[in-house]
């Protein structure tokens, strides 16, 4: 951002984020929900993520220390308490997609000590692999644990010949000592914005989509343009009364949507919707 | 692209232009510059391909026998990744994990590159020369084998492939294409057959207000998961449908379900009788049934089935009002209720609460009867391998032609296939990476990808009208030596009979004749060009038909007094194969984005575990990781405990996929095999394997090991609101906006 820009732009650029309506007059604001009803747990966009953004298979060792790549992981938790009387998951096991929330208010974003993390004007929380320096502090500082570091130069043991021929071009292939993390598919966000900008338009609802949620055999996983009162995202958000720019909802008894520790401030860009038990049965 | 490309000392002298010459006009103002010349761009891409733009073409993924229709994004002439293809009523758009691993199949830096020949003790490359010969030498023209002399044994095979392969088999006059799946529905479609006239209804799940489920994983490893777990979404939005699991162990779907019970392995079928003998008592079905059934049916009262099955008395009512209160409903079976030595009868018992329920026609249907049922997959069995493996051990088959399966891995230690399998002379696998059975072959014959091949398949479960699936190449061949396996077919067929296959030059030209063939059927008026085109642009060829009707045949169970078989001291817990979606019988062990990919039940990854439930562990002091000794009858593997809620305190499981030998790196030495500690129980009807019949004991090793997983050192939520629940009854689903339900 040049100087001129920052003097031209600072009553915006000081104001607190999120705000009301911050991204009303913008083009895009990406957002997703995740509907844990009907979220099934079958990893099917843990793989797709793989294949779509060169995730390195880092093997069972590495995965033992905890340095799995998996910018998407299926979270399953059992009942606690009284769920677990019946020394049985009665109620059968939670499943939680886990990604990068895109936080408004990012934590991630504040301790980077080089600037490798930053918002950007369509609401991602991007990772500057250029820039990063690995000191991890956005890693330490992320309460949902989805930024993920290069401990060692996977290019090499990763796609042994040929397999490095399915890398996906658009998409970086990180080496040792940089922070990574889920980006919403961002080389398919700039494709289709690009090719929308060439044409005059917006992108419409539905044209571009993350590999997580193309792949979802149950299309649990909606992902769209929340500045754009019409997509189906910005729908489902309104309909469940979730707003971005605040950490408490006026949450009605019905209503499913609700963002993960909201209380921490974090203003996430992702709905999930609450799982539904029929207690009855 | 090749003969575009020219090195720049190549474009300097095609300009006339060299030696010194060149390097002055390297440097400094040169003609280009000033525009004596025509630069022309150093990139000619070939047709249809654009630079830096991904293309989409369809196909059919070949990873399991659903048949989804796929397609793969390619870009600069490599395929990248694979998505659904919306065209397909199969996949709707979606793909699985399994499916997604596809590519990895082609990558995969184990593939077979040429052909191998036995040499000694291991298998040297050799020339496609060579190995022709051998093949033309056994199986060509002057081949004097026959019948029993020659078996083929393959997995499951549709399409053109299989007529291809029926035809090779009709020239040696032997019906020996042995069909082995180790996973094989047989038991539950023999049952299905009896009592429903078909092998497998298609189910309306999203029809069902209620499913109760007898261990059937559709969302994880039935017979179409991909299709069904869309409808399964469709199930879960206004008005909700409720799904209660009834099963030994945990499976994906019970992980759903908004009930789930434990029961006894094997007991499934007493369960579903002790239903139906209530709902009989209710006037609505009190003559769902003949008199001489239900008669029989009293002897189920709940509490013996409740003593024999070890479900509460008080859950059989509860379970029979709520299908009372809810219908349509749909009720299932699954490999847990199958694979007993009573199975058949367990599925036949389950099928009669259909009957007695009369959700025949609403959530069950017949499939319509295929146009081209020689293209239909031949139906697989355990039997089968236990036919081909006596054949074998008599020393009467000569020849062994190996395609799609794996049975020296698969086969459990009792049947001694790879010991049998020495004594034919000559043994022929068909491959596109060497596994336990095509390293003991005598020849190894590399084949194309399913990424590289054309080929059609059709899905033994067709949810809606019929399909054909259309395969194509997606990419160019990786490796000049690999062959499409129609292709080897076709020329030995050539050999054998010259004058019926002489019009195609190979399996392509094949291929196009026998689709476009076809074209009245599909009702098209294009040209045949036309056509074939369509069809490869669409990847499926569909044929809208409607669901046939299903019979009743309540004479198929044969009812007698609820009992089960005793209880074994020696092996004392009840031993339960689980079946992972990704790594199935284990042929999706060499891809390594499967082996990284969490179960997502434990969250174990490149690992066997023995899953064993919190209150056994305590009472003999396992804690996780503690390596136990898993022995049965048969055989006896050690693997690593895993603490896990959702099975019954004494039963345990373990992963089938795992402890490949010569699988690639990917494969090997990943953990242990429990299909070689199976026990020679066999189902009454069928005689198929009764896979979950076996038992155990278990003892601890005294050592340990760290279990690697995803799972972190909590499993429960603590209060945290992560995955929040809400009661069905609260929630206003009507109201939200979904773009399932439209």
């Amino acid at each position: 951002m040049s100087l001129s820009n920052l003097i031209k732009n600072w009553s915006t650029l000081r104001v607190k984020r999120p705000y009301e309506d911050q991204y009303k007059d913008k083009d895009y604001k990406w957002a997703m929900v995740i509907d844990l009803d009907t979220c099934t747990g079958c990893n099917a966009c843990t793989t797709a993520c793989y294949a779509e953004n060169n995730l390195p298979v880092v093997g069972k060792e590495f995965f033992g220390k905890g340095q799995a790549m998996h910018w998407i992981r299926i979270e399953r938790y059992w009942g606690e308490n009284e769920e677990m009387e019946g020394k049985f998951p009665d109620r059968g096991a939670q499943f939680l997609p886990m990604l990068c929330q895109q936080c408004e208010a990012a934590p991630c974003e504040v301790v980077c000590p080089v600037g490798a993390t930053h918002h950007t004007p369509d609401g991602l929380n991007s990772q500057v692999y250029n820039r990063c320096v690995g000191s991890r502090y956005c890693s330490a500082n992320c309460p949902y644990k989805v930024r993920y570091f290069n401990w060692w130069q996977y290019p090499e043991r990763a796609w042994p010949n040929p397999l490095e021929q399915q890398l996906n071009p658009d998409v970086t292939v990180r080496s040792k000592g940089v922070m990574e993390k889920c980006t919403f598919c961002v080389q398919r966000l700039t494709e289709a914005k690009n090719r929308a900008r060439t044409e005059g338009r917006r992108v419409a609802d539905g044209e571009v989509t993350t590999a997580c949620a193309q792949a979802c055999p149950t299309s649990a996983i909606t992902f769209g343009n929340l500045a754009d009162d019409k997509s189906e995202v910005a729908r489902i958000w309104a309909r469940q009364k979730v707003d971005l720019a605040k950490d408490k909802q006026d949450k009605e008894e019905d209503l499913r949507g609700y963002r993960i520790f909201e209380d921490l401030r974090t203003y996430p860009s992702i709905v999930y919707m609450e799982r539904v038990r029929n207690f009855e049965a | 692209m090749s003969s575009s490309i020219i090195d720049r000392r190549g474009f300097l002298r095609v300009l006339g232009i060299s030696g010194t010459a060149a390097t002055l006009a390297g440097c400094g103002n040169t003609s280009i510059e000033s525009g004596v010349e025509l630069v022309e761009s150093y990139v000619q891409p070939e047709d249809f391909v654009v630079p830096g733009v991904g293309v989409y073409y369809a196909s059919t993924c070949a990873q399991c026998g659903s048949g989804c229709g796929i397609m793969g994004r390619v870009r600069e002439g490599r395929i990248l990744k694979l998505e659904g293809n919306p065209q397909s009523v199969i996949s709707g758009g979606k793909i699985c994990g399994l499916g997604q691993a596809g590519v990895q199949v082609h990558y995969n830096p184990d593939r077979l590159t040429t052909p191998m020949m036995r040499d000694g003790d291991g298998l040297k490359p050799v020339s496609w020369e060579k190995a022709g010969a051998a093949l033309s030498a056994r199986l060509g023209a002057s081949s004097p084998i026959s019948g029993e002399q020659i078996a083929f044994l393959t997995g499951e095979i549709s399409g053109h492939q299989r007529v291809l392969l029926d035809l090779f088999m009709d020239s040696f006059k032997s019906t020996n294409h042995v069909v082995y799946e180790a996973l094989s529905p047989a038991i539950g479609q023999a049952a299905n057959k009896a009592v429903l006239g078909v092998e497998q209804p298609v189910l309306q799940i999203d029809k069902a207000r209620l499913i109760l489920s007898f261990g059937n994983d559709f969302l994880g490893t039935g017979p179409s998961p991909v299709h069904m777990a869309a409808q399964y979404a469709r199930f879960r939005k206004a008005p909700r449908g409720t799904l209660i699991q009834i099963e030994p162990r945990m499976t994906l779907t019970g992980a759903n379900a908004d009930r789930w019970y434990a029961i006894k392995p094997g007991t499934e079928g007493i369960f579903a009788l002790g239903l139906a003998n209530s709902l009989v008592q209710h006037q609505a079905y009190a003559h769902a049934l003949p008199a001489d059934i239900a008669s029989v049916l009293k002897l189920y009262d709940k509490e013996t089935v409740s003593e024999l099955t070890g479900v509460h008395a008080d859950t059989l009512s509860h379970i029979a009002g709520m299908l009372w209160e809810n219908s349509p409903s749909l009720v299932l079976a699954g490999p847990s209720a199958e694979g007993h030595a009573n199975g058949f009868q367990n599925v036949a018992a389950i099928q009669l609460l259909n009957l007695i329920l009369e959700n025949n026609g609403k959530t069950l249907q017949g499939q319509p009867a295929h146009p081209f049922p020689q293209l239909e997959p031949a139906r697989s069995s355990t039997a089968a391998l236990a036919k081909l493996d006596a054949l074998m051990a008599s020393g009467q088959c000569q020849t062994l032609l190996v395609m799609g399966c794996n049975p020296v891995f698969t086969a459990p230690a009792f049947v001694h296939f790879a010991k049998h399998m020495e004594k034919v002379p000559f043994k022929v696998a068909f491959a596109t990476q060497l596994d336990e059975t095509a390293n003991q072959c005598d020849l190894v014959l590399p084949l194309l990808s399913p990424l590289e091949a054309f080929g059609t398949h059709v899905a033994g479960y067709q949810p809606k009208g019929v399909e054909v699936m259309i395969q194509q190449p997606l990419m160019e061949r990786l490796y000049p030596e690999t062959r499409a396996f129609g292709d080897i077919l076709l020329d030995l067929l050539k050999q054998r009979n010259p004058t019926a296959y002489k019009a195609f030059p190979d399996y392509y030209a094949y291929l196009k004749t026998a689709v476009t063939k076809a074209k009245p059927v599909f009702k098209s008026s294009a040209s045949d060009d036309d056509f074939w085109e369509d069809a490869l642009r669409n990847g499926v060829l569909h044929l809208e038909l409607p669901p046939t009707g299903l019979q009743a045949h309540t004479e198929a169970l044969k009812l007698g007094k609820p009992q089960v078989s005793e209880s074994d001291t020696q092996y004392p817990f009840y031993f339960v194969p689980s079946i992972k979606a990704d790594l199935r019988d284990g042929r999706h062990a060499n891809l390594p984005w499967l082996q990284e990919s969490p179960d997502p039940l434990t969250t174990i990854v490149w690992d066997s575990w023995v899953e064993i439930h919190p209150s056994t562990a305590a009472e003999m002091q396992i804690r996780e990781g503690d390596i136990l000794s898993v022995q049965s009858a048969t055989g006896i593997v050690r693997v690593k405990a895993y603490l896990f809620p959702g099975i019954q305190p004494d039963t345990v499981s373990m992963p089938l996929g795992q402890g490949h030998s010569q699988y690639g790196r990917y494969a090997n030495d990943v953990g242990v095999n429990p299909f070689k500690i199976l026990n020679p129980i066999f189902d009454e009807r069928t005689g198929e394997l009764a896979m979950y019949a076996t038992r155990v004991v278990i003892k601890k090793t005294g050592e340990n090991a760290m279990v690697v997983k995803d799972e972190g050192p909590t499993n429960v939520q603590q209060g945290r609101k992560l995955v929040a629940t809400l009661a069905a009854d609260q929630a206003a689903l009507a109201k939200e906006v979904s773009r399932v339900t439209q």
